[in-house]
């Protein structure tokens, strides 16, 4: 039976070795169609075909929609994920990507001050494209990095209008965080992504401002379905002899996903019906709406089901 | 008692419908791209959409079904949901590939009926799916529960046009 297309499908088009560690890469769609939506400064996870799935952010906006660009520093002493894309990913080659999430809310009328440690800048270069497109300048970036920048031909009209600062740290001291947010510290929204250190000193610089106003980039896992608060549980699969833990971030679907389990989901919003399962032991927690409460006695809708005891047994 | 014999008239269906959207997308996941007209092609599909059989590579195509081969989807409910949940979903968001108005999809499940030249037979209601949820960022999946579409195999095919008719046969 053929597998489920979880991914989004592209190819490389572009590999440009922008120096300083940093590679370039275009992927876009074999037939140049669009690519699903993004907001500025999103991100993807990157599956390598080796088991490594690697998140970067886009480079570019959301207006430009028929590639997704991301930059790729080198890291030695990194999980490998850097090095593979560096020695490995080539012009033609396919790479499956998941679907965009995050992106920074921009501030629309307010300014929007960015801190940016080396290659920590890509969601801002994002930002920055975004906002230049619509022709709007109330952002200012604030970027270091050891040596010369790379990137920055994606940000020229920015530089030359005087909207980012730049700071070689090989050349000139560090900026001091706390007095670049200060005078913004009444409105607009403060922005970082960069080394730990640069997050945890713009933390504490904007510590008083609410949350709605600051954006500290981390790469957010992608989204589950609301869940209550069931504690963990036992999962045994009779038929197949599996045992395994289902956890509330990861839920009775992604837990029969991840052992390799051919459950046939559709509507994954307990509607349709395809997921039903008999159950042997629970008792489950149902949330669908298609069965009836004598086909409950046996049977559960898993796209949405949970457990109210310690141990769910499926006849799976 | 004796039961009493009414002279029921016969229950014609008498409606008359349009095209307004034609939508189709190579593979899962990208968008639906808008096009003045399609191919219907018999049995099969429209020809270059992610469901065309023997060549699938939509989001549901390792599960095949023959309704699949084309899907309609009722303007009246964008209007439905924009009026009664404040959503704004438009023609190529929906993920269905021909958007319709005038048409009441929800009564031909069973049935045949012409789509401009071609003429398809309804398979099944569509039920929405949280994947819309996922690619949109839009909470539809409530709002859309029997009112998603209809899937429909492709009996005679033909080019479909945007303007064209959708009739009874």
């Amino acid at each position: 039976m053929a597998k489920a297309i979880k991914t989004v499908s592209t190819v490389v088009s572009k590999v440009e070795d922008l120096g300083n560690d940093t590679k370039r890469f275009t992927l876009v769609d074999q037939d140049d169609w669009e690519l699903p939506p993004f907001r500025p400064g999103a991100h993807i996870d990157v599956h390598l075909g080796n088991g490594l799935v690697r998140t970067y952010s886009l480079c570019n906006e959301p207006d430009d929609d028929r590639r997704y660009v991301i930059a790729v520093k080198r890291e030695p002493e990194g999980r490998g994920g850097s090095n593979f894309m560096h020695n490995h990913v080539e012009v033609g080659q396919p790479i499956s990507v998941s679907l965009p999430r995050g992106g920074i809310a921009l501030d629309q009328v307010g300014s929007n001050v960015f801190l940016a440690g080396g290659i920590g800048v890509t969601p801002f270069i994002s930002a920055i494209r975004h906002l230049e497109r619509r022709g709007r300048s109330n952002y200012v970036l604030h970027w270091t990095s050891r040596g010369r920048p790379v990137l920055t031909d994606m940000i020229a009209p920015a530089i030359e209008a005087g909207r980012v600062r730049l700071y070689d740290t090989n050349a000139q001291a560090k900026p001091v965080i706390a007095a670049i947010f200060e005078e913004f510290a009444g409105s607009g929204l403060a922005a970082c992504c960069g080394p730990a250190a640069m997050l945890k000193t713009f933390g504490d610089a904007v510590s008083a401002w609410p949350e709605e106003r600051k954006h500290i980039e981390m790469f957010t896992p992608p989204k589950v379905i609301a869940r209550s608060d069931v504690p963990p549980y036992e999962l045994y699969l009779s038929a197949s002899n599996k045992l395994a833990t289902v956890t509330p971030d990861v839920g009775l679907l992604g837990t029969l996903d991840a052992l390799g389990v051919d459950v046939p989901v559709s509507c994954g919003g307990g509607i349709c019906g395809a997921c039903r399962t008999r159950w042997t032991e629970g008792p489950p927690i149902h949330r669908d709406r298609v069965l009836s409460p004598a086909e409950r006695q046996n049977e559960l809708i898993v796209c949405v089901g949970d457990c109210a005891g310690q141990r769910l047994v499926l006849d799976l | 008692m004796d039961a009493i014999a009414i002279d029921e008239p016969e229950v014609t269906m008498s409606w008359q419908g349009v095209v307004r959207f034609l939508h189709k997308t190579p593979r899962a996941f990208l968008p639906m791209r808008s096009f003045p007209s399609l191919e219907l092609v018999a049995g099969r599909g429209i020809e270059g959409d992610r469901y065309f059989v023997g060549q699938e590579t939509g989001f549901y195509s390792h599960k095949p079904e023959e309704g699949r081969q084309v899907t309609l989807f009722e303007m009246e409910t964008l209007e439905a949901l924009q009026r009664d949940h404040k959503i704004e979903l438009l023609p190529e968001e929906h993920r269905r590939n021909v958007t319709v108005e005038g048409v009441p999809l929800n009564h031909l499940v069973g049935r045949r009926f012409r789509l401009g030249e071609a003429i398809v037979e309804a398979t099944r209601l569509s039920t929405p799916c949280r994947h819309i949820e996922e690619i949109l960022g839009k909470a539809v999946f409530d709002p859309l529960i029997n009112r998603s579409g209809l899937n429909c195999k492709i009996i005679a095919g033909g080019t479909l046009q945007v303007g064209d008719a959708v009739r009874p046969i």
